[in-house]
């Protein structure tokens, strides 16, 4: 095995490899950087460019573009306020807040850092799982799909802001997300629910024009409002800590950001999951980790761990999802359902096979997304501090492009007139929410993770009845559940005992 | 590049020579101009793959060499794509689409939102026909149908009414007897082959194609198959042989009977005669161009193409059934996303 990881290097560093794996690495760029254009799109059409290179060359080129995209999209994310990928509107939540105060380079250079840090790890965890990687897939059958729903919606309580209110309000938005992913038809009975008789409808609402409306709109609308540059809030003319310091803040928090590319890595490798998952349990993760409640305020403000969180699990799930990908044929994520037609074109078969005869293959795809991320950021670096001055553009300028930008990636969704109206409905419904105080983001979970949740139970119901609920894995990730919802609970709990007891 | 070119004009030369009206229309008709391919599908998927191997190789078929591109049109089971193509696409033979196959049915069953009648398409025909089977884990003791009836319950997993992998299976539990306990959510068939690698559940349906893999990888057995046959399970049982009550084989016969034309390609109605004909033939002739033949292969996507009156026929035979047959189908086939 350890020839094939030397071996796999090697064949990524050929000069036709390498070159193709640049010209993905390019596209792959942009592709994140713009609103709506999709990986997954590109990627599918991609495909009919590789019939004519060999596996190795075609992996270096697909992986190449598509490790890229987590990437660049957080940099839209936190320039614009706009979600460059359906994978980076977390990042949204903090680093667009930091722009907002000038720290847009400190911004982009923790999600940069951050997502190198989480694609690392995440090819890491690719080149380590492969032997144990098979019992693990399928050890988690639907009745473990569904605890792990539950727990991503546990965190809802992380995402929610201090208080009872707070609280009320965090699960009322998640609630509102869970009922906004029954639109469609359901699976069970192939009943029309909620659809109106809208074709469009039929299968539920995209992600994108819903995260697009529900994150771009709000900030164009404050935007316009303000009447001043992104970077309203700064006092002068002058940008805050740049690029650099962002960089320091992703080693200061050295552990979160790993713990958090843990958790992309593990939401990946689950197939069933998909990518929109990832960022929020991470950023839910991300800000447990603040120590008391003046910290957990500064969530949403602009504190540097909440875009680290993002930022990492974004690109760590990239690698995990390659995991069933390769060994079993079963996509990890949507990208990944295109990438298998890759596959075959290339006359393979997902399987064993992958870690046995085609091992080396195996490991350059993980060399791939190893260089391509750090050719990316690493290029990226040179010019972050002066796309970080874009925040200093007024308003006025930005806002048609923006607004451009969002219009056009919401369409790409279905080329339908109703991903423009799902659109400006979710634009309205956020730009209340905000100025209601409503969270957003314990909304975008629910949606997020009704469909699983609901099939998932579904399936365990009347495959075992009611016995799923005994199965060992199950009561773990009940346990967990349990722990994500108290725990934030004990820690405010000892931190304001401990002061009184100083007192006393 | 230059071989490309100079069997082009080789091409042009002939054909004016053999039918100059013919080619005074052609020539003049896509020469500059741009023949867009409407997929009901989102990109990746089998009809666009299909679609993209189209348009990569129907332009030197066609007189004027005009460029080819997609446009994706998603959306309730490519019923939106449909009804594009139907009444909003201009007849002007510079838009063609493609669409699911079972449209058929839901013509007949009067599914909502359907404003297209098929009969009315100028239809260029169909680039495959798909075998649908019903697989079961290797591991499994069940290796024929006597065996199965045996079984007190086998779990099948689908994806949900409306699709192949559901309604295969509910037809054949209804009128065969088989102890089928149905499991559907599953979101999409890939995670039903998952399951079944998991011994979540113990088998599924679905398109011979995309099954294959996993059978020759030893992971499950075809017991069952549709009445369209395919290299390697012409064996098989087929479902209509299973069943005596002459409902249930009516209502296969019209499942099975659109898998035929798995691929169809259509123009919309009122495209002038002349220019359906265009594109008839440079369908017929790029079925026969063997790198379009050998790149389809490499990607494993069978090319099989039915002309454009076996498809009408085949459409025809699904839509003359008569109301109460179409209300009974409706019962077991829905139509889903």
């Amino acid at each position: 095995m350890l020839d094939a990881f030397v071996q796999g290097l090697l064949v990524v560093l050929q000069w036709q490899t390498f070159l193709v794996m640049l010209l993905g690495i390019v596209l792959g760029f942009w592709v994140g950087l713009l609103p709506g254009l999709g990986g997954s799109t590109t990627l599918a059409l991609m495909l009919p460019f590789i019939y004519k290179m060999t596996p190795v060359e075609a992996f270096a080129f697909l992986l190449g573009m598509h490790s890229v995209v987590s990437t660049t999209g957080d940099i839209t994310s936190v320039l614009f306020g706009v979600p460059g990928e359906g994978t980076t509107a977390a990042t949204i939540l903090d680093g667009h807040a930091m722009a907002k105060k000038g720290e847009a380079g400190r911004a982009l250079g923790a999600a940069l850092m951050s997502s190198l840090v989480g694609a690392l790890v995440g090819a890491f965890a690719l080149a380590l799982a492969i032997p144990v990687v098979r019992p693990l897939v399928l050890t988690f059958g639907a009745p473990e799909l569904f605890m792990l729903a539950v727990v991503g919606i546990a965190f809802i309580s992380s995402l929610s802001g201090q208080g009872g209110r707070a609280l009320l309000r965090g699960f009322l938005a998640g609630l509102l997300g869970l009922l906004i992913a029954l639109v469609g038809q359901d699976p069970q009975a192939g009943v029309q629910r909620f659809t109106f008789s809208q074709l469009y409808l039929w299968g539920g609402l995209d992600l994108i024009p819903v995260l697009v409306g529900l994150f771009a709109v709000p900030e164009i609308v404050d935007l316009a409002v303000r009447g001043t540059s992104i970077a309203g809030e700064l006092p002068q003319g002058n940008l805050g800590k740049g690029a650099w310091e962002g960089v320091k803040d992703t080693f200061r928090h050295f552990w979160l950001t790993i713990r958090c590319s843990l958790i992309g890595t593990f939401i990946g490798i689950i197939p069933g999951l998909g990518g929109g998952v990832a960022q929020w349990i991470a950023y839910g993760h991300a800000v447990q980790a603040a120590r008391d409640s003046k910290e957990r305020e500064g969530f949403g403000k602009g504190d540097v761990r909440g875009v680290l969180g993002p930022g990492a699990a974004n690109n760590s799930k990239e690698g995990g999802a390659l995991i069933p990908t390769i060994a079993f044929g079963v996509p990890g994520s949507s990208a990944m359902a295109i990438l298998l037609g890759a596959f075959f074109l290339q006359g393979l078969a997902p399987g064993p096979d992958m870690l046995d005869k085609h091992l080396t293959l195996t490991f350059s795809m993980v060399w791939t997304m190893v260089i391509a991320n750090i050719i990316t950021v690493a290029t990226s670096f040179f010019f972050l501090n002066q796309l970080a001055k874009l925040t200093l553009v007024r308003g006025a300028v930005l806002i048609p492009f923006i607004l451009f930008l969002a219009f056009i990636g919401s369409y790409t969704s279905n080329n339908h007139l109703g991903d423009l109206i799902v659109f400006l409905f979710f634009g309205f419904l956020g730009y209340f929410m905000i100025r209601c105080n409503w969270p957003r983001a314990p909304l975008v979970l629910g949606f997020v993770l009704g469909k699983i949740a609901e099939n998932n139970f579904y399936i365990s119901t009347i495959r075992y009845g009611s016995s799923w609920l005994l199965r060992p894995v199950v009561l773990i990730l009940v346990l967990l559940t349990l722990i994500v919802i108290v725990y934030p609970a004990i820690r405010l709990g000892k931190r304001r005992s401990a002061p009184s007891e100083k007192t006393a | 590049m230059k071989q490309l070119k100079t069997k082009l004009w080789i091409l042009a030369c002939v054909l004016f020579v053999i039918g100059t009206p013919f080619l005074a229309l052609g020539a003049s008709y896509y020469e500059g101009k741009t023949l867009t391919i409407v997929v009901g599908y989102k990109p990746g998927g089998g009809y666009d793959r299909y679609a993209r191997l189209l348009a990569k190789y129907l332009p030197k078929h066609l007189p004027g060499n005009p460029t080819v591109v997609i446009q994706n049109m998603p959306g309730a089971n490519s019923i939106i794509g449909a009804n594009h193509i139907y009444s909003v696409a201009k007849p002007d033979g510079l838009t063609i689409g493609t669409f699911n196959n079972a449209l058929a049915t839901a013509q007949l069953t009067k599914v909502e939102g359907v404003k297209f009648d098929l009969t009315k398409f100028a239809w260029l025909g169909s680039l495959a026909s798909d075998a649908v089977i019903m697989v079961i884990r290797s591991d499994l003791p069940y290796k024929t149908v006597d065996d199965m009836r045996k079984a007190k319950e086998i779990v099948i997993g689908t994806t949900g009414p409306g699709s192949s992998t559901h309604d295969f299976p509910s037809i054949l539990k209804e009128f065969t007897g088989l102890n089928f306990k149905l499991v559907p959510g599953y979101s999409s068939s890939a995670d039903v082959m998952l399951a079944i690698e998991r011994k979540e559940v113990d088998g599924r349906a679905g398109s011979y194609d995309s099954i294959k893999p996993f059978i020759d990888r030893g992971l499950v057995r075809p017991v069952i198959r549709n009445r369209i046959s395919a290299p390697g399970i012409e064996k098989l049982p087929v479902d209509e042989e299973l069943t005596k009550d002459p409902k249930g084989r009516a209502i296969m016969a019209v499942n099975a009977a659109p898998t035929k034309i798995y691929r169809p390609y259509v123009a919309p109605p009122g495209t002038p005669a002349d220019v359906v004909k265009i594109l008839r033939s440079a369908f017929v002739s790029v079925t026969k161009d063997t790198e379009f033949l050998a790149e389809a292969k490499k990607s494993k996507m069978t090319i099989d193409y039915a002309l454009p009156e076996e498809a009408l026929k085949v459409v025809r035979e699904v839509l003359n059934q008569p109301p109460e047959m179409a209300q009974e189908i409706g019962k077991y086939i829905k139509f889903g996303e």
